[in-house]
């Protein structure tokens, strides 16, 4: 078993009197892919938010070795830890390459200053925001939006990416190659925790999968176990699967 | 089951594909978008080298082959698949001569083009839908753990899943593609550069 990154245990999350997580033990091994799947409202993004400190909650989080309580966001970010918001939230009036370089804000503050060097590694990612890099953030095409904020968490150098729904709203094409990125990273040395509601492509990408239903996992498991388990196909995969659907004629 | 999910990713890349010229001709003729016939070529080359030359003698090779060692079941669809991936020459040549007649300013090109396109994809559908639904989870049912191991360590040692044969870097060239394609189903860097 590999080291692990990430551990929560009993993590809850209450939104008023509802509990939007209960008791959810999550484990993300250094340099695995690690996704969550499941239906809209299950509680995916909420579980992220809370990881990161964007969201109160209750229970235990283990980061590269450390028990953090009532974690806050800056503090995550500079122990290692990023998270590419479902939103993308870009900076629309500024550059793409700005909104690269403040993704290296805290990095910079702390008096490092690798930051031209990790923006050719992000170029070198992602060809286009070079070519791009002049241009508004605003203005980019869905794709390159979810490149831009892939590329500005990645300026952090986070050992621990957590990415949320990175193929909603984009076309085919750009979803295989958003996952081959993500392929691409955990070569890399980035360990990687992906929500994601294209089941089918998360459990190609990932090691190890979860299975997060009304705010609780109900499965788990090696994520080519669970992509051949009849309950998560049916539920969750079909008999068909939408690269069927988009050939219709 | 590596095998398995090789397949389905292959299946995926090839439909995205599909799916992305299919838009493009939708597109042009509507008027919204202006041919780009290298971009067209480059994509009808990867489905050719990529599904027709690589995913299926794969599955005939090693999955297929083994499955029929093991049962009878399925024998009707089985057959059906393998008859099908030997018609994979054919199919590619009517993308190709479609698009030269389209290239060459044949009045009904595009009209022919996408047709040959819809025909293309319909049949993969099919294709894809009936080996979906009824041969992978037929390997699931019959195959031993010994089969797998074998048919996994096939897949994996072929080479890198997208690696072509013919030393064709695949990632590579989907990349270019998906770069080149107009958004909002690629990049919009293009026209496309080989």
């Amino acid at each position: 078993m590999t080291t692990s990154i990430l551990e929560i245990r009993d993590l809850c999350v209450s939104y008023g009197k509802v509990e939007a997580l209960h008791n959810a033990n999550i484990r993300v091994g250094e340099g695995q892919i690690v996704t969550v799947i499941g239906p809209n409202g299950a509680g995916k993004t909420t579980m992220l938010s809370a990881i990161m400190g964007l969201l109160d909650s209750r229970g235990e989080l283990d980061f590269d070795g450390k028990l953090r309580l009532a974690p806050e966001v800056e503090d995550m970010v500079a122990a290692g830890m990023n998270l590419v918001p479902e939103k993308r939230e870009l900076f629309g009036e500024m550059s793409v390459q700005d909104n690269l370089l403040l993704g290296a804000f805290q990095r910079y503050r702390s008096g490092k200053r690798d930051q031209a060097e990790t923006m050719e590694e992000v170029y070198g990612l992602f060809p286009r925001l070079k070519e791009r890099r002049e241009q508004m953030a605003g203005t980019l095409s869905g794709g390159e939006r979810q490149m831009l904020a892939v590329g500005r968490a990645l300026m952090a150098k986070p050992r621990l990416l957590m990415l949320d729904e990175p193929s909603l709203g984009l076309a085919p094409l750009i979803v295989r190659e958003i996952f081959r990125i993500i392929a691409e990273l955990r070569r890399r040395g980035v360990s990687i925790l992906l929500v994601e509601q294209n089941a089918r492509a998360a459990l190609q990408v990932a090691d190890y999968a979860y299975v997060l239903e009304t705010g609780e996992i109900s499965m788990e498991g090696p994520a080519q176990a669970l992509a051949d388990d009849p309950r998560v196909i049916e539920a969750y995969l079909g008999l068909g699967g939408k690269h069927q659907d988009m050939l219709a004629t | 089951m590596e095998a398995l999910r090789i397949i389905q990713e292959e299946h995926q890349s090839l439909a995205a594909i599909l799916h992305a010229v299919r838009f493009m001709l939708k597109e042009i003729k509507a008027g919204r978008l202006t041919p780009d016939f290298g971009l067209f070529k480059a994509m009808v080359h990867y489905l050719d080298a990529y599904p027709e030359k690589r995913h299926h003698p794969k599955e005939d090779d090693f999955l297929f082959a083994r499955l029929k060692q093991r049962t009878d079941e399925g024998a009707e669809a089985l057959a059906r698949l393998e008859h099908d991936h030997t018609g994979g020459e054919g199919r590619i040549k009517a993308l190709e001569a479609a698009l030269l007649s389209y290239e060459g300013g044949e009045p009904d090109g595009l009209e022919i083009t996408a047709r040959a396109f819809d025909d293309f994809a319909e049949f993969y559908r099919n294709h894809m839908i009936l080996e979906e639904r009824e041969i992978l989870p037929l390997a699931r049912k019959h195959l031993t753990q010994e089969d797998w191991d074998a048919i996994d360590e096939a897949f994996r040692t072929e080479q890198d899943p997208m690696k072509g044969a013919a030393g064709e870097d695949f990632r590579a060239i989907f990349s270019r593609l998906v770069a080149a394609a107009p958004p909002p189903i690629g990049l919009g860097s293009g026209p496309y550069k080989g």
